[in-house]
């Protein structure tokens, strides 16, 4: 079972709980996903999929189920991260933390740990729950046979202690969106535990597996904002999330995914969205922090008319790392799929944008677009974009672009001639560049907080990480360049 | 107020700028006109301080203060203002957004408050319709899409809201009507003070009919070859820069 000395699978697999009276339809579907992880065990570089995503400096750490976090951490942690007058649901290092949550009303806002504790109590939409529940997330039966098994997500379908599952009946329509926040919060000793690698090995690394369900009624309208963050001083740890995404016919969801994890931490994320018949799902994935972040999205246009909106930023500095892969199917006529992903990169940053668009041959009037567009701010950041495109229909219109550029020399003269200061000049150029994706939202308060990430990654404050201070190639750097 | 001395620049090697001398007090208007590759825009783009072209010998002095050791930013706040031959386009920056935060710069370099935004929106409102500026190209991202004629007017509405010391038109007048033109020129000298100065780069006399110089002078080579009054503009336009001779003065 043990694959390779420092990508062994065992310890992983070690995490395995016993968790009583937990549905039987879950613990089958939680077998075959260690099954299939088993099979595949732990992607490497030879593998096409994560040839660029360098899995190493995670695998060789032990990893530690995450300790339940002290009394009074949720809700301090989550305060500064909730906007005004949503129902929220939180969770610390992959647990439920009722203090911290405002539960909505009209519909089932259900942890997974308790449904699985109390089998049906949950009534009518712990059967929807369960109906859904892991069913497709990790590629079984869902994807084109190539589409192969997605490691993380099959693990997190195996490990994960707790979630969220949201059940939107038929016909709501939910005015305020749903916060749902995953706070990371290791122990102390797990931070420390980092530069300890000596006689004993690695040092562990604590994991959570943090797993969300939304099923989107006919007809229904609802919109959720799912935030990573870390707590106070938190760092080093790994989280290792899975969204499920069921979109009825009819039904309208927007999906904002803010991910602020501390600069060191390691983000391996997978997404799943399956959309029947007239079905709209608008997701916008928002990178601002982590270490190594990986994030894997699947949208299955499954009924005549569906349409996904998915978008993206990714805002990179330091030694950082940031890789998307999309995964789209067209598979019934009259599908729309509009991809727009946006990277900022600099210092020694690295990114990987991978997009591919499947049109199956029924899916006839199918409308694709994919876009990716890299700012590079410096000699050494480094992007790579893939966009792929299988086409089996002969109807459809399909485009892709992808480009890589660096800052319009001649617009940071135009500003700097009518006295704006070098530093600024570039501030407001790369801001103008990213400004789309973060301003897309009618939600004003979610809007105001992306716009301060944002306008604070490009001040080297939080959520930029750690080369503010010392980078010669950000914008504080390239300040000091000006002029003289 | 500006003071040119045997200014020679060069860029990637190539040296444009062969000795340009030119003093422009306050108050006044220069022409400088020349032929294509005269090097007319170079002596621009090097006024504001584009780091592509170096300074190779000689001096640029604004009100005395040397302009070559300054960043472009620190040329305007010094109060200098060029108008670029090609306005560049900015998508995602608000025109007005821009307008102001290039006013506020300004001012705080200079050690004055900057405007909050209805004494900001106040002045750009009364600029605009100084130089006949449309308001809904300020509600715009900067220049993106404008026209020609649009752009150009953008021009002259960032010098109105920036009130420099010493504007640099460069070519101003290209690809614009004749209606562009008057409303152009017509701006311009809305904005002519005892304390202000121009320095407006042509190719042709024709938007010296709108805008009457103090002193026209001929760039060609990279040197200026002469220098007279508003009336050589009139003989340039006869005569063609061919029907020059070097070196010789006129008035």
């Amino acid at each position: 079972m043990t694959v390779a000395s420092g990508r062994s699978i065992a310890p992983y697999l070690d995490l395995r709980a016993h968790r009583d009276g937990e549905a039987a339809v879950l613990v089958a579907r939680r077998r075959e996903a260690i099954g299939r992880f088993e099979e595949a065990g732990f992607p490497t570089s030879r593998d096409e999929e994560w040839r660029q995503t360098n899995l190493g400096p995670l695998l060789r750490r032990p990893p530690a189920v995450a300790s339940p976090a002290p009394g009074g951490l949720p809700v301090e942690a989550a305060a500064a991260l909730l906007y005004e007058d949503c129902r929220r649901m939180v969770f610390v290092n992959g647990r439920f933390a009722p203090a911290a949550s405002a539960l909505p009303e009209g519909i089932a806002a259900v942890p997974l740990a308790g449904l699985s504790a109390a089998g049906g109590a949950a009534g009518t939409a712990g059967d929807v729950v369960l109906e859904h529940l892991a069913a497709s997330v990790d590629g079984r039966a869902s994807c084109s046979a190539d589409a192969g098994v997605h490691a993380f997500a099959a693990l997190n379908t195996g490990l994960f202690e707790d979630g969220a599952a949201l059940v939107i009946p038929a016909g709501a329509v939910v005015e305020r969106p749903i916060q749902v926040l995953w706070i990371s919060a290791p122990a102390p000793a797990g931070r420390s535990a980092g530069d300890s690698a000596g006689e004993g090995g690695p040092a562990a690394i604590e994991v959570s597996f943090p797993r969300l369900l939304v099923v989107a009624g006919e007809n229904s309208q609802a919109s959720i904002v799912e935030t990573f963050a870390a707590g106070p001083a938190a760092g080093g740890y790994f989280v290792c999330p899975a969204a499920e995404f069921v979109c009825e016919a009819g039904s309208v969801l927007r999906h904002t995914r803010l991910q602020a994890d501390a600069a060191d931490a390691f983000h391996l994320g997978f997404q799943h969205a399956r959309l029947a018949r007239a079905a709209r799902f608008d997701s916008s994935s928002l990178a601002f922090g982590g270490g190594l972040v990986r994030n894997d999205t699947v949208a299955l246009l499954d009924g005549e008319g569906a349409d996904c909106i998915l978008d993206g930023l990714y805002v990179v500095d330091g030694s950082r790392f940031v890789d998307n892969h999309m995964r789209v199917e067209h598979r019934q006529p009259h599908t729309t799929s509009h991809q727009l992903y946006k990277g900022v990169l600099a210092g020694r940053a690295r990114s990987v944008f991978n997009g591919r668009i499947y049109v199956h041959k029924p899916a006839q009037k199918t409308d694709a677009k994919q876009t990716n567009r890299n700012l590079l701010l410096s000699g050494s950041a480094l992007a790579n974009s893939n966009p792929q495109l299988e086409i089996f229909a002969d109807d459809v219109r399909c485009t892709h672009g992808s480009t890589i550029g660096r800052l319009d020399e001649d617009a940071l003269f135009y500003l700097r001639a009518r006295g704006i200061r070098r530093d600024e000049a570039y501030r407001m150029l790369v801001y103008a560049f990213a400004r789309e994706l973060v301003e897309k939202t009618p939600f004003e308060p979610l809007r105001q907080d992306l716009e301060a990430r944002l306008r604070a990654s490009l001040n080297g404050g939080p959520g930029s990480g750690r080369s503010g201070g010392r980078g010669g190639d950000g914008p504080g750097g390239a300040g000091a360049r000006a002029g003289r | 107020m500006l003071r040119v001395m045997d200014l020679h620049a060069k860029v990637e090697e190539q040296e444009i700028l062969k000795g340009v001398d030119l003093e422009v007090r306050a108050g006044e208007v220069h022409a400088v006109m020349g032929p294509n590759g005269s090097g007319k825009s170079t002596l621009a783009q090097v006024l504001a301080g584009k780091e592509d072209y170096e300074v190779t010998a000689g001096s640029l002095e604004l009100d005395g203060e040397d302009l070559s050791e300054m960043a472009p930013e620190e040329r305007a706040h010094a109060g200098l203002f060029l108008a670029f031959q090609y306005p560049v386009e900015i998508p995602g920056v608000g025109n007005s957004y821009f307008l102001k935060a290039a006013v506020n710069a300004v001012r705080k370099a200079r050690g004055e408050a900057e405007l909050d935004a209805m004494d900001f929106l106040q002045l750009l409102r009364e600029r605009a319709k100084l130089v006949d500026v449309d308001e809904a190209l300020l509600r715009r991202p900067v220049n993106e899409g404008f026209s020609g004629g649009e752009k150009k007017r953008n021009e002259i509405l960032q010098m109105a809201v920036l009130e420099p010391r010493l504007a640099v038109l460069d070519e101003t007048d290209s690809g614009l009507d004749i209606d562009a033109l008057k409303t152009v020129a017509a701006g311009v000298n809305a904005l002519r003070r005892e304390d202000r100065a121009f320095v407006v780069i042509t190719h042709y006399q024709r938007l010296l009919n709108y805008i009457v110089p103090d002193r026209v002078h001929v760039l060609q080579d990279g040197r200026i070859v002469r220098s007279g009054g508003s009336g050589l503009a009139h003989e340039l336009e006869e005569k063609g820069y061919a029907g020059l001779s070097d070196g010789s003065s006129g008035d």
